[in-house]
């Protein structure tokens, strides 16, 4: 009996959500043209200022707080957190104090529509601010898109964050896309190493598949086998040892740390020892060789772990202490942060946090919705923050940071092997970075102004 | 030629741990006619307290000793107190209850050790036997997994097969009443049952963990191969089991090296359905018409 009530429940509850979201869709999108008719400046605010008081902004993001993919990126919240408090100590932006909901999808898809609806309904947020996930973030997606929440600086480099403004007007990318992170990778290797024979081991997912779409532009013919793993299932050895059999010796890894570690682990077990090169999101040094160094018995030892491997990267890390923003980051962590050292994921939320500041200061002192969107549109590619390319930001495109380098790591820090590369998706071509972005310094007293 | 022995022996040492997991079923179900869906929490919770053992400096395997021990007390707990309340009453009481405290102890795993990932040092080395100039994707670890489940495999098969403690089990399982009136301690050897599996369950936990990646959900993937595995083997027999759990081991590497690793629950789902088919006892069941 009990299966029937639930039953004849559900879809009522489903009825109510739905009209909840169309409530919701109704006035945004009234709002949005008064925006649109008014103009601004007219004094009064015209526009959605849902999660806007006089003295606040309350935003919120999803985050794998749990499970396989915690490791690394759990530390991103904490990160932003810390910065936001910095601001917030400072007085806020335009007398508004920033509040950060955390939620935790546990790298889940199922559980991020879940938390992200407590979001949006319950806690009503202004925006979402760097929702973490390529899996996870594409099922709410278009939902934030319907109800017209700004969905700001996705914690991916997925090209659904920007690669179609018309259909997801309000969705922005943040860190470069894994396509133009491909094209660098795959233009390097062409013109270093032509004899190599590279092997693509991917996530079975927009993360893997963008990345390989890059990679082939230049790589196609080199390429001598592509295998692929699910998150969440951590045995992977056939899969290495088909890349082993099919004679790659350089092997390019879009992967999360875990499974960054687990391709090392997987390589010493089968004697195989290629090149390996991950993309930037799975290469942290410190993490990976944190995840490794409990394997001792002189096989591995933790901090050189990853000695040797290549990987890209678009803002400054840890190791880099010369840099003002890695030392503003240290300040930061040091007046707001919580135990331990400061990790480059920390740096990445901070980094992020940086850029949503940069936003609201840019979208002045009457906050809207509609008024943040636009203002990122028309100022956000001139925006002086941490990333080392500009980002392409603009009315045609929402994709994040134009470029990147590639590094080699030794211990937990790396060396750059080429200057700031730039690019788009597509067939554009790759060339050396002419902004300044990777030479200056963060606004005076760490925050935008 | 190198690529199918290696995907081979990939093979048998994830058979073999499909085969450590199933092996605490099918025991847990031959000596009490319960299937324990808790299984995997309670040994997640046994391999963290060796780990927290060892990250503490403590001796490895005093620390993988002491989590079998744990085991051992953890299975008899629960069946005095939470089983015993249930038995006798309709079978699924049971199986809900267990369900109910897959849940509580995997939170309990979470809240009591963090959700942090993190490694377990491996019981040998991690690198693989070379021979002559090329390197076999088998490691010493490797052979000490595999010895172990054919150990527990040896064990269990003369327990049942040849000891008086073997049969007062199993008579306490298949029939309660006869078997009390006939001077069996049905209690105790309940107890001994569960305390039994929940030991072989702490191993596979503890083999499964050692070499790799450790958190509160990691044996969530072994969890639903395992019982693929047993059932393939019919539930009854521990060399079933282990049967199950190679064939369940070798298809399943041979896929995710040659084929796709997306086919892996979906090959794994069509050899269950094609063994039930086929026999719908499992392949090694005795008993025909006993239903799960």
């Amino acid at each position: 009996m009990k299966r029937h009530i639930w039953g004849s429940t559900a879809p009522v509850a489903g009825i109510l959500a739905a009209t909840l979201v169309l409530a919701g869709c109704g006035s945004g999108g009234r709002d949005d043209g008064d925006g649109d008719d008014g103009g601004s400046g007219d004094g009064e605010v015209a526009g959605d200022t849902t999660g806007v008081t006089d003295d606040s902004v309350t935003i919120g993001g999803h985050y794998p707080l749990t499970g396989v993919a915690a490791p690394g990126y759990s530390e991103i919240p904490v990160g932003a957190q810390a910065y936001y408090d910095f601001v917030n100590d400072a007085g806020g932006v335009n007398g508004r104090t920033i509040d950060f909901i955390v939620k935790d999808d546990g790298y889940d898809p199922s559980k991020t529509t879940a938390v992200t609806d407590d979001l949006v309904l319950r806690d009503e947020i202004f925006a979402m601010v760097g929702g973490l996930g390529t899996p996870t973030h594409r099922t709410v997606v278009d939902d934030l898109n319907a109800e017209g929440v700004p969905d700001l600086f996705v914690s991916s480099g997925s090209l659904q964050w920007g690669d179609d403004v018309e259909n997801r007007p309000t969705t922005f990318g943040w860190q470069p896309d894994y396509e133009i992170e491909g094209k660098i990778i795959g233009q390097y290797i062409a013109d270093e190493m032509p004899d190599a024979k590279v092997g693509l081991f991917l996530q079975d997912d927009d993360f893997g598949e963008d990345g390989e779409k890059g990679v082939r532009q230049f790589l196609d013919k080199q390429i001598v086998s592509v295998q692929k793993y699910t998150s969440g299932n951590t045995e992977i050895g056939p899969q290495i040892a088909a890349l082993q059999a099919d004679g790659a010796d350089l092997v390019i890894g879009f992967t999360t740390p875990a499974y960054t570690a687990l391709t090392q682990l997987n390589g010493l077990g089968l004697g195989y020892t290629p090149q390996w090169f991950y993309s930037n999101v799975g290469s942290d040094p410190s993490l990976v060789g944190g995840l490794l160094a409990n394997f001792s018995e002189g096989s591995v030892d933790g901090a050189g772990a990853l000695d040797g491997v290549l990987t890209t990267e678009y803002i400054p890390t840890n190791a880099e202490t010369d840099s003002e923003w890695t030392q503003l980051w240290n300040e930061v962590w040091a007046a707001n942060g919580g135990d331990g050292p400061l990790t480059n994921f920390h740096i990445y939320g901070m980094s992020q946090a940086y850029t949503f500041v940069q936003s609201l200061v840019a979208a002045g002192e009457d906050l809207t919705r509609e008024g943040i969107i636009a203002a990122l549109e028309e100022q956000g590619g001139d925006f002086a923050g941490p990333n080392l390319a500009p980002y392409r930001f603009s009315a045609d495109s929402h994709l994040g940071v134009s470029g990147m380098r590639i590094a080699e790591i030794k211990g937990v820090a790396s060396t750059p092997l080429t200057p700031v590369l730039v690019t788009d998706i597509g067939d554009a071509e790759i060339t050396e970075d002419t902004s300044d972005q990777a030479d200056d310094g963060p606004a005076e007293g760490g925050i935008p102004q | 030629m190198l690529q199918f022995t290696n995907t081979a022996l990939a093979g048998l040492v994830l058979g073999m741990i499909f085969a450590a997991f199933a092996l605490a079923l099918v025991l847990i179900w031959r000596s009490t006619r319960i299937l324990n869906f808790a299984q995997a929490p309670m040994a997640v919770l046994t391999t963290y307290i060796a780990l927290v053992m060892i990250e503490d400096g403590r001796p490895y395997w005093l620390a993988f000793v002491v989590a079998l021990l744990a085991g051992l007390v953890l299975g008899a707990v629960l069946e005095r107190v939470v089983i015993r309340p249930v038995e006798g009453k309709p079978d699924i009481n049971a199986v809900i209850l267990t369900l109910g405290l897959f849940i509580v102890f995997k939170s309990g795993a979470e809240v009591i050790f963090g959700t942090k990932l993190r490694t377990y040092p491996p019981t040998f080395g991690i690198r693989g036997i070379e021979i002559g100039d090329t390197t076999i994707g088998i490691t010493t670890s490797d052979f000490f997994t595999i010895g172990a489940v054919i150990a527990t495999l040896v064990l269990l098969v003369a327990l049942f097969r040849f000891t008086d403690l073997g049969l007062k089990m199993r008579a306490a399982a298949n029939n309660q009443e006869v078997a009390g009136l006939l001077g069996v301690k049905v209690g105790a050897m309940l107890t001994l049952g569960w305390a039994l599996a929940a030991v072989v369950g702490s191993l596979s936990g503890l083999l499964i963990a050692a070499g790799g990646l450790v958190q509160p959900s990691y044996m969530d993937s072994i969890v639903v191969f395992g019982f693929i595995a047993a059932v393939i083997g019919g539930l009854e027999s521990p060399a079933g089991a282990v049967v199950g759990g190679l064939l369940l081991g070798f298809s399943l590497s041979f896929v995710s090296g040659y084929l796709s690793a997306q086919l892996v629950a979906l090959v794994a789902l069509g050899i269950l359905m094609t063994v039930l088919t086929l026999r719908p006892g499992g392949l090694f069941t005795a008993t025909q018409g006993r239903r799960v």
